[in-house]
């Protein structure tokens, strides 16, 4: 550890020498022993993300938010815009997440529910709370199958490091999943590539690139950050909320 | 959606039973099963260790006697349902799971008899939401279930246990924190362990009791207290779950199950359609390495298998 203290105190003069903001450099990142950052932990964003991308104001099922998108809105082509505001007066009953599916990526990463990362040197392993949804970020050096059946509810995820930034590519996506509650959506041609990186021990600037050649008319970027879940005794509880409507049948139960 | 449809409609021509799906799909090896419970002594471990202490058992696993179709006689087939092994003498089938009362039987009071009873007269043909095997709406498959259920990954971490099965994950905490709230109940419970040489021994509790434990109906309720023995034999190769489970509203005493597991490795072939949904990595020149494929159930299958009805897929089960 002696080491990695050093080098998180070098980095530190070097910002404060740069003109950064030296506070943020003050406390040293968690990191593995061999090094890389360690994003071990629980996990959830304090934006309004998934209520809406766009910048909004108050409404019935959204709280207002200036927005995470760097330009303010997705650049949808013509028919695709369409079909978001048509998502968007069916949002109510047509949000995947209404059913308690899978959300996909990256809408899983700024749901406001908490996510658990847990790190080994050959990957990250989010399991989340909401649903069962559960992703392996491979970190090594393998690459996207070559070929697949069908496109996959999370995608495909492979990660490598570019200082201490994990920089993760995301391809072979199926088109079930929306991107928030607003009825933005992509087709099985996106590709996302997300960029997660340590701000101070307990805050991770995440962001999202997408890109949609159906649906997009250029590469687009969500930006929020995840903050540490530190409260007393926090912990991940299941949350398989798909099995409401007949839970109440076990075991061995006639039904409400 | 209109390409999930096909492994739904397979099920429902084939057979009720999900099992049926694995063994028409992969490459065709079916489900290998074995009748011997190994012998494997708690003791100490000289296997490899992770760098905070833990054995390394990480992995995929599967059990090597049967699927959840029949908890007590695990190689008969499902109530109205019998395999061709029914037919056989019962020492020409896999033991009991039930490894103590040595009788093999689970040791309900009367009342719980009944209801496990009624559901397996009831399974083949249900006529009653209650009677759907709950595995087949895609629920959890809760404990102990799970392990008779696909194979599964453990991951570990420094403080933790990570269960990757098909259908749930568990995550079991070493720190010796406390269990949630008893007002909290789960289909996968709430789990804290520690290692105990070759032994991870894990305390359960807040179980909800509704997964059940296969297509009998035995089950336990959200009252049960279970503490698990998972006993790694040295050579890294196997190991014997062994769970007892305390629950003075439905057993008449404490009792005990055991259920046999084997590694899966790159020396076996990946995606085999049940123990070992694993994929070669793409790594080219470099040797080769197997990784777990995605797990999703619901999204995927919807209700599988006849009579599976109350699953919703065309609206919403939140409003939050």
């Amino acid at each position: 550890m002696i080491r990695l203290f050093a080098k998180a105190a070098v980095a530190g003069l070097l910002a404060a020498a740069l003109g950064a903001p030296a506070f943020a450099q003050t406390a040293p990142i968690p990191r593995l022993a061999s090094g890389k950052p360690d994003f071990s932990g629980i996990w959830q964003t304090l934006s309004e993300a998934d209520y809406d991308l766009e910048p909004h104001a108050g409404r019935r099922d959204a709280p207002p938010s200036p927005g995470v998108i760097e330009g303010g809105t997705i650049p949808y082509l013509p028919q695709a815009l369409a079909q978001k505001r048509s998502n968007f007066e069916a949002r109510g009953k047509d949000d995947p997440r209404l059913k308690c599916w899978a959300l996909g990526v990256p809408r899983s990463v700024y749901y406001p529910a908490p996510f658990q990362i847990f790190q080994r040197d050959r990957d990250l392993t989010l399991v989340h709370q909401f649903g069962h949804q559960v992703r392996t970020i491979h970190t090594n050096e393998t690459l996207h199958p070559t070929e697949t059946d069908e496109g996959f509810w999370l995608g495909d995820s492979r990660g490598r490091w570019e200082g201490d930034t994990l920089v993760v590519d995301v391809t072979d996506f199926n088109e079930e999943t929306w991107l928030d509650r607003a009825g933005d959506y992509h087709s099985d041609a996106l590709h996302v590539v997300e960029r997660w990186r340590f701000v101070d021990p307990d805050t991770i600037a995440y962001s999202a690139t997408l890109d949609d050649k159906k649906v997009f008319s250029r590469p687009w970027t969500v930006d929020v950050l995840l903050h540490r879940r530190r409260d007393k005794n926090f912990q991940l509880i299941e949350d398989y909320c798909f099995t409401l409507e007949y839970e109440q049948y076990y075991p061995h139960k006639d039904g409400e | 959606m209109q390409r999930h449809v096909f492994p739904a409609l397979i099920a429902l021509v084939t057979a009720w039973a999900p099992a049926a799906i694995a063994q028409t799909q992969g490459q065709g090896q079916g489900i290998r099963f074995g009748k011997e419970v190994p012998a494997i002594a708690s003791g100490s471990w000289q296997g490899p260790r992770l760098a905070d202490g833990q054995p390394d058992v990480q992995g995929h696993w599967s059990n090597t006697i049967a699927n959840h179709n029949n908890w007590t006689d695990p190689q008969a087939g499902a109530p109205g349902e019998p395999s061709r092994a029914a037919a056989l003498p019962r020492d020409q089938r896999a033991p009991s799971r039930v490894s103590d009362p040595a009788d093999g039987q689970v040791p309900y009071l009367p009342a719980a008899r009944a209801l496990q009873e009624d559901f397996a007269r009831n399974f083949s043909n249900p006529t009653k939401p209650k009677y759907i095997e709950p595995l087949a709406r895609c629920a959890p498959a809760g404990v102990p279930k799970s392990f008779i259920w696909h194979g599964y990954e453990i991951r570990q971490y420094p403080g933790y246990v990570l269960l990757l099965f098909n259908s749930g994950t568990r995550i079991i905490r070493l720190d010796g924190s406390p269990h949630l709230p008893d007002a909290i109940k789960l289909w996968n419970a709430d789990s804290r362990g520690h290692w105990e040489g070759n032994t991870l021994v894990v305390e359960v509790t807040n179980n909800n009791g509704k997964a059940l434990f296969g297509r009998t109906g035995d089950f336990a309720s959200e009252n049960v207290k279970i503490v698990e023995r998972y006993v790694f034999d040295n050579d890294g190769k196997r190991y014997n779950y062994v769970a007892t489970f305390t629950d003075p509203t439905v057993y008449s005493r404490s009792w005990t199950a055991t259920i046999p597991a084997r590694r899966y490795t790159e020396a076996d072939p990946p995606d085999d359609g049940w123990h070992y949904e694993a994929s070669v990595a793409n790594r080219p020149g470099k040797p080769v390495l197997h990784e777990r494929m995605e797990r999703i159930c619901v999204e995927n299958n919807g209700p599988f298998g006849g009579g599976a009805v109350g699953v919703p897929l065309d609206h919403p089960v939140i409003d939050r």
